[in-house]
């Protein structure tokens, strides 16, 4: 195609760059790219004025100059739609970057297809995911959206990991993963032990991380919707999805909004992060086609899971499990705060009443055991009455119980990983409970599989 | 009203098309601190480097419909408004020799000490795109740090980022330091970098390295408190971008960061001066991805070379859960995290042992120092746990296994304290700890 002159460059900032439009029309979401010193930038147009269009560059705007010429490409942001993307890995663009190639090109536009009321299938099977502490206080169901909260540095990354390695590895089917804003290094790992596991051909995966500007953090996601879809509706697939990490999606907005110079609600989020999620979230749903089923981490800013960011991602999760820094600090890992875990499956009617009652007594005693910690700290254990002093032991061999050994986590407890089936994890809460192992120590509670017996 | 506004954009477009001589002199309109607005430049790249009235110099922010933003580096006389700004045709760039190794240089190749310019300066950009996914390797070679509860508990690989965060006067540089000193004979090349520190304090460093004999293998990279806050905020992308040029050639360099706290303020600074909408404690929305993409060029290349980077953030009130430190511990690949007390009850290195994290574990460490290394961990941590519920009960009333363990647990706590300058070996650190746990193995 003939490149056609559609304007000039009229300014320049690290990610806004305003174009002077002569005649043709734009539209948000064209892309129009320059040339500079041999290179090619492109940007994505975000905003429209009379004939001034702002638009988000996807690359280092360094050397850029005012009135450069502006071509316009021929379609917006694209990606494969096809068999092909299956064991690829792509960039944020839609661009291959593990060197492979695609020989006969099918691509579609990465925006906006919204499931209709209508098509909406809410019926699947219980995902049962072999991790004691999520089966047992936040099970999962095919087509749930399953968030997975936590502070920097408390195990998002190995728990998505150890999902990959339980629930893909055991489901027949294929998967995308989204890596949005996170380490490039984790990226390769991944990648390269999907390849050692013989499961990469089985798996899309999008890479926008986060050595990468916001416009590519902020596009991961939709590439890897598009990629998702295509593996629902034309495949007819039960997908699984897994995103790491969701909120920088939201944070990579931030910094867009802020060079568009929008006013910012608190904490410098876009005045528009319902709908900016939504569009996102909207699109994660289950039809007569296939499912997806998803799992998002979620990183908790600054430790505050009150965070706006947060708030919103979490109203459109059919369940989370939330990471706390407090638990972590024991050395208890998985370092789930089983007070705000929860699922839409603890329900009586869905997981039956032994599962129901038993969680509800759980955290019955764990909540007790918190009130009790207090007691302790000003009279020592002495002072508690029989049934508190029961309270307190069990919880703490539940505590040390709901502590896992994981398969991708070898390398840091030196203990060979573990699935536990949802019946022996019952039998076990159960048996502790009710006092049945009331005299075996706690510590032999701690990084098992099912309890084994030991006394 | 908007007829008007078409009139107007139809003028300018047409001088726009018909715009046939390039300025290349523009003039000071506006000074604002360190921040120039600067008309007549029409034909000036972003990120152009700009010499203000023959005797600043300064580069390009932001070009604007009307003006340029002008952000100074080097301000050796007084500005005034309508003073002349030329422009070089060149990106700014950091310069930098090979020579500059075992001095302290700043990011325009001067030597700091003794004041002159080094023979050799080569141009390194400032910012270089991020390295590729598909060229990195596995993180998987252990890099001693001499320290044992680094070595075999929070270990560290060659290409890992590992912070260290903590209060004032809790040990940080010190950690750094000795981390340094340890890299004796190991081949590893070592970038300092001195962010918005005082002269005194780089003196001090400066004179620790050197009679240790660590300042042979060692370049401190350094921006003055007196130097232009934008030197200062480029200063740890210039020790990147010339760490990447020394791992692309196969070697192994390690890159202290002292501290990206302040880096944060002087970006949040900058930022606000120059109009920008602030976001969470008022660093500018983009705070997070200054320092991701800075850190992500710590890595294991796949041709063998490597960039580790050790941060160091400075907290207050012990509290690592503030934004800047947060942001920062979800980028690197684990934390090491000193605190006030233990420094105070003499327990040094005053290393948190139930905060710190290595993302990476026993991956980066020998098969032996793994088994022991993650044994001595889970002891440890459950040691410290226990510790502090049973500290009212009656040790005697205990059961034995618990009285073993409180035992162990003091054992080991004895054998982590370790004093600066004093690097163990992974064999001294092996034996010291085997005679703990050993029998369990």
């Amino acid at each position: 195609m003939e490149e056609v002159v559609v304007g000039r460059i009229m300014s320049v900032s690290e990610l806004n760059v305003t174009v002077l439009i002569y005649e043709e029309k734009i539209k948000i979401h064209d892309i129009l790219y320059t040339y500079s010193k041999g290179r090619k930038i492109a940007f994505e147009v975000a905003e429209e004025e009379g004939k001034v269009v702002s638009a988000i560059p996807f690359q280092s705007v360094v050397g850029l100059k005012k009135g450069l010429e502006v071509y316009k490409a021929e379609s917006g942001l694209e990606i494969e739609y096809s068999d092909e993307i299956l064991g690829k890995v792509f960039d944020s663009y839609g661009n291959l970057i593990d060197g492979k190639e695609i020989e006969q090109e099918h691509r579609r536009n990465v925006y906006a297809r919204s499931v209709s009321l209508e098509e909406i299938n809410l019926n699947g099977g219980i995902l049962w995911t072999g991790i004691k502490v999520l089966d047992f206080f936040a099970p999962m169901q095919k087509g749930y959206k399953m968030g997975l909260l936590g502070g920097a540095g408390v195990g998002k990354t190995v728990l998505i990991k150890e999902l990959i390695h339980n629930v893909y590895s055991g489901m027949n089917s294929n998967s995308v993963f989204v890596g949005v804003g996170e380490r490039s290094r984790e990226g390769k790992e991944l990648y390269d032990e999907m390849n050692e596991a013989e499961l990469l051909d089985k798996m899309s995966i999008v890479f926008g991380q986060m050595g990468e500007n916001s416009a590519a953090r902020s596009k991961a996601i939709f590439s890897g919707l598009t990629l998702a879809e295509y593996l629902r509706d034309e495949k007819h697939h039960d997908v699984l999805l897994f995103v790491d990490n969701i909120y920088r999606y939201v944070q990579a907005m931030s910094e867009i909004n802020a060079e568009l110079s929008r006013i910012p609600i608190e904490n410098g989020y876009p005045a528009n992060i319902e709908s900016a999620i939504s569009n996102v979230e909207e699109r994660i749903n289950s039809t007569e086609n296939g499912s997806i089923t998803s799992f998002q981490a979620i990183y908790i800013p600054a430790d505050d899971v009150t965070d706006q960011a947060v708030q919103t991602i979490t109203t459109h999760l059919d369940g989370q499990i939330v990471l706390d820094r407090k638990v972590a600090e024991k050395g208890l890992y998985p370092a789930v705060d089983v007070f705000n875990t929860f699922s839409k499956l603890i329900d009586i009617e869905k997981v039956g009443e032994r599962h129901y009652r038993l969680v509800e007594e759980t955290l019955r005693y764990y909540s007790r055991y918190r009130e009790l910690e207090e007691i302790i700290a000003v009279l020592g254990i002495e002072e508690l009455s029989m049934a508190d002093t029961n309270i307190f032991y069990r919880t703490r061999k539940l505590r040390n119980y709901f502590t896992q050994p994981m398969f991708v986590a070898e390398n840091y407890t030196g203990i060979k990983g573990e699935y536990v089936e949802i019946d022996d994890i019952l039998d076990d809460v159960e048996n502790i409970l009710r006092g049945t192992y009331d005299d075996v120590d706690e510590s032999y509670f701690l990084f098992i599989g099912k309890y084994n017996g030991r006394k | 009203m908007s007829g008007f506004i078409e009139n107007l954009v139809n003028a300018k477009l047409r001088n726009m098309k018909d715009m046939n001589n390039v300025y290349e002199v523009g003039h000071v309109s506006k000074v604002k601190d360190y921040m120039l607005e600067v008309t007549g430049l029409e034909a000036v790249g972003f990120y152009e480097r700009v010499v203000i009235a023959n005797h600043s110099v300064g580069y390009v922010t932001a070009i604007e419909k009307n003006h340029v933003m002008v952000a100074l580096l080097q301000r050796t006389d007084a500005i005034y408004v309508g003073d002349e700004v030329v422009t070089t045709g060149y990106d700014f760039c950091a310069m930098y020799s090979r020579a500059a190794m075992g001095h302290v240089v700043d990011i325009f190749g001067e030597d700091r000490l003794l004041g002159e310019k080094f023979e050799g300066l080569k141009p390194y950009m400032i910012e270089t795109p991020a390295i590729p996914i598909m060229e990195r390797g596995e993180v998987n070679r252990p890099f001693y740090t001499g320290i044992a509860g680094i070595d075999l508990i929070y270990p560290i690989g060659y290409g890992q980022r590992q912070l260290i965060i903590g209060d004032k006067k809790t040990g940080k540089t010190q950690i750094a330091t000795d981390t340094i000193v340890n890299q004796k004979d190991r081949n590893v090349i070592c970038i300092y970098v001195a962010i918005n520190k005082t002269k005194k304090t780089i003196r001090e460093l400066y004179d620790n390295l050197m009679k240790k004999g660590a300042m042979e293998y060692t370049v401190i990279l350094a921006s003055f408190n007196d130097d232009e806050p934008a030197v200062s905020f480029f200063t740890p992308y210039a020790a990147l971008s010339i760490a990447e040029s020394y791992m692309r050639e196969g070697s192994d360099v390690l890159v202290v960061i002292d501290d990206l706290k302040a880096h944060a303020d002087i970006h949040r600074e900058i930022s606000l001066l120059a109009g920008k909408i602030p976001g969470r404690d008022a660093y500018p929305p983009d705070i997070f991805y200054t320092h991701s993409r800075l850190l992500e060029k710590g890595c294991q290349h796949k041709d063998g070379g490597s960039i580790t980077i050790l941060p160091i953030v400075e907290t207050r009130g012990g509290d690592i859960t503030d934004y800047i430190s947060t942001n920062i511990i979800s980028i690197t690949d684990g934390q090491l995290v000193l605190s006030r007390k233990n420094f105070e009850k003499g327990l040094k290195p005053a290393i948190n042992y139930g905060l710190s994290v290595s993302r990476l574990g026993g991956a980066v460490q020998t098969a032996d120092m793994k088994k022991l290394g993650a044994t001595v961990r889970r002891k440890f941590l459950s040691y410290l746990e226990t510790k502090e519920v049973y500290q009212l009960a009656n040790v005697d009333e205990m059961s034995p296994e618990m009285q073993r363990s409180l035992q162990e647990g003091e054992a080991l706590q004895e054998r982590l304290l370790q004093y600066k300058f004093s690097p163990r070996t992974p064999e001294e650190i092996k034996r010291d700890f085997m005679e703990v746990v050993g029998n369990e193995l």
